[in-house]
């Protein structure tokens, strides 16, 4: 599979803080790819350093496998954008905003005008000033804005903030159909449950450095397994289990039922033998796996206790 | 060609900037000449005729100093909405040059502004000739010469606000170069010890067009001179604004 952003120890230094730290990053070809950090982690100055808005200190870049920034111009006629909110000239129209940057593409661009309006659901709003737009509307316009270049790659800076529940269902609609569009889309997002629900793959980054990358199921299947346990005695229950070291973490979810992370060696149905034999009463057993969320917040807070 | 395009419609698609724009140029002279012809209308006797070659020359006067102001308030717009609203890093992910991006700049609002100054210059030609009676009408040179001098006055301008406009705001921009044009460059013409020296300033060059002096002129040069000064003006004012936009994070 070709890649379209491939990086090699890129690294972006503001004075002695490095906000992108020696970066190896390898996105391939028509997934959607989740760039995965909390605010502050360098999620938008690597996306800056990609496009060329600020100058890495050192390191490679290669868009649609072509390298930055000698070839800079030929990948980014075919690459879309919004890096951080969308910004829009306010007195013009949606649509003279869309002329102002399809002026600076190709003449295709011009053509397009109607098309990208129509797929984000603005034509009937297109006339009116973007001053007048809310938030969700200038995202709309942002997207339509990206599609003016027909990318191949969209880079999309935390593309739900700020969005209603009904604009990120219709956020990550969009974003699925580019994907199956043979697009390849990037989005940063510190929304954990978006990006596990939007991406196909994933890279958690922190303080600047890429901590892990790979498809989003196999980084959820690296999480510990729990186990949920319903029993008549939740206090017995806990007693029963507070003697098994292998069980590294007890929390309780109501008054009867248990939340369980189980080390190695141990599985959910030696959870139920000892609680058995306890005398407890089991009513429900549950084995389950950890969400992204909990492994990304397992590798962020790690790092935070390295330091 | 396209951007130039996108550049006109960026700035005249500004209402109020318009409206400021065509009441310090147009509606400038308009109102100098309701002004005349109504007092004339009204006292014959004591006030003479709206029209002839003095009038002209009041007209015109009265279009350079406001007109500056507004070729001032235009170039420092035009020079710094990208940045202002934010847009110029999506104009830089086009993969257009930032030189590019910057360039077009000039000669967009050089299409938006002259034409209101033309007008403007037109409406203070056809007063002079429609109200002269019996004054004498100005002659051709006068009227190329005073034509010269508010294209290179307010243009000058024009440039400098679009060049400065990349490292500062709008509205410093503005402060600064009204600054130099009412106090700063007439403050150093009037030092004679400077001697030729002040003819390196852009306004002494601007001044020379007119074919009558002020009175607080005490420079004059040649128009090779002239044009030879303000084009190293033009470019070095828009080299450094392209030198920033160049280097400057997006």
């Amino acid at each position: 599979m070709a890649t379209v952003i491939e990086t090699r120890g890129l690294t972006k230094k503001f004075g002695e803080r490095a906000a992108v730290d020696g970066v190896d990053l390898t996105v391939p070809a028509g997934i959607a790819f989740g760039f995965l950090g909390p605010n502050g982690a360098g999620k938008t100055t690597l996306i800056r350093t990609l496009l060329g808005l600020t100058k890495p200190t050192s390191g490679e870049v290669a868009l649609l496998g072509l390298p930055q920034p000698q070839k800079r111009s030929e990948a980014l006629a075919r690459v879309g954008a919004i890096v951080e909110e969308p910004r829009f000239h306010p007195h013009l129209t949606g649509r003279e905003n869309l002329v102002i940057v399809a002026a600076a593409r190709d003449r295709a661009a011009d053509g397009r005008i109607p098309e990208v309006l129509e797929r984000v659901g603005l034509t009937h709003r297109s006339n009116d000033r973007v001053k007048t737009y809310s938030l969700g509307m200038r995202q709309r316009l942002g997207i339509a804005r990206c599609l003016l270049a027909d990318p191949a790659l969209l880079m999309l800076d935390e593309p739900m903030n700020g969005l209603d529940p009904a604009g990120i269902l219709e956020m990550r609609r969009l974003i699925r159909a580019f994907v199956d569009e043979g697009r390849t889309v990037f989005l940063s997002s510190h929304l954990l449950d978006e990006v596990e629900k939007t991406c196909d793959q994933v890279a958690i980054v922190d303080h600047g450095r890429v901590v892990v990358q790979g498809p989003v199921a196999e980084l959820a299947a690296q999480g510990k397994p729990t186990v949920l346990v319903e029993v008549d005695d939740a206090a017995a229950a806990r007693a029963v289990l507070g003697g098994e070291p292998r069980i590294t973490h007890v929390e309780e979810e109501g008054a009867s039922k248990l939340r369980l992370t189980l080390g190695d060696g141990l599985g959910s149905a030696d959870v139920n033998r000892a609680l058995v034999a306890a005398g407890v009463a089991v009513s429900r057993l549950e084995p389950a796996r950890a969400t992204l969320e909990e492994t990304f917040l397992s590798i962020t807070s790690r790092l935070g206790e390295d330091e | 060609m396209r951007l130039v395009r996108a550049e006109v419609l960026k700035i005249a698609r500004r209402r109020g900037l318009m409206i400021w724009t065509l009441i310090l140029t147009i509606g400038a002279v308009l109102v100098s000449e309701i002004i005349l012809v109504a007092l004339h209308a009204a006292n014959p006797d004591h006030h003479g005729p709206a029209g002839g070659e003095t009038n002209f020359t009041n007209y015109v006067s009265v279009l350079i100093l406001l007109g500056t102001v507004a070729s001032i308030m235009i170039g420092a717009t035009a020079g710094s909405q990208d940045v202002s609203n934010g847009v110029f890093r999506d104009l830089v992910v086009t993969g257009r040059k930032r030189a590019t991006l910057f360039n077009v700049r000039i000669p967009g609002v050089l299409l938006v502004f002259l034409p209101m100054m033309l007008i403007g210059f037109a409406l203070a030609l056809g007063g002079s000739l429609a109200f002269a009676a019996s004054l004498p009408h100005p002659s051709a040179s006068v009227v190329g010469g005073y034509g010269a001098y508010a294209l290179a006055f307010t243009g000058i301008n024009v440039i400098l606000a679009v060049g400065l406009a990349a490292f500062v705001s709008s509205r410093i921009v503005v402060g600064v170069l009204i600054a130099w044009n009412v106090i700063v460059a007439p403050l150093l013409t009037q030092i004679n010890s400077l001697g030729s020296a002040r003819k390196a300033l852009d306004t002494v060059a601007a001044h020379s067009f007119a074919p009558s002096r002020f009175e607080h002129q005490q420079v004059t040069m040649s128009a090779a001179g002239a044009i030879a000064v303000l084009l190293i003006w033009a470019v070095a004012f828009s080299s450094a604004g392209r030198w920033w936009t160049n280097r400057r994070d997006a």
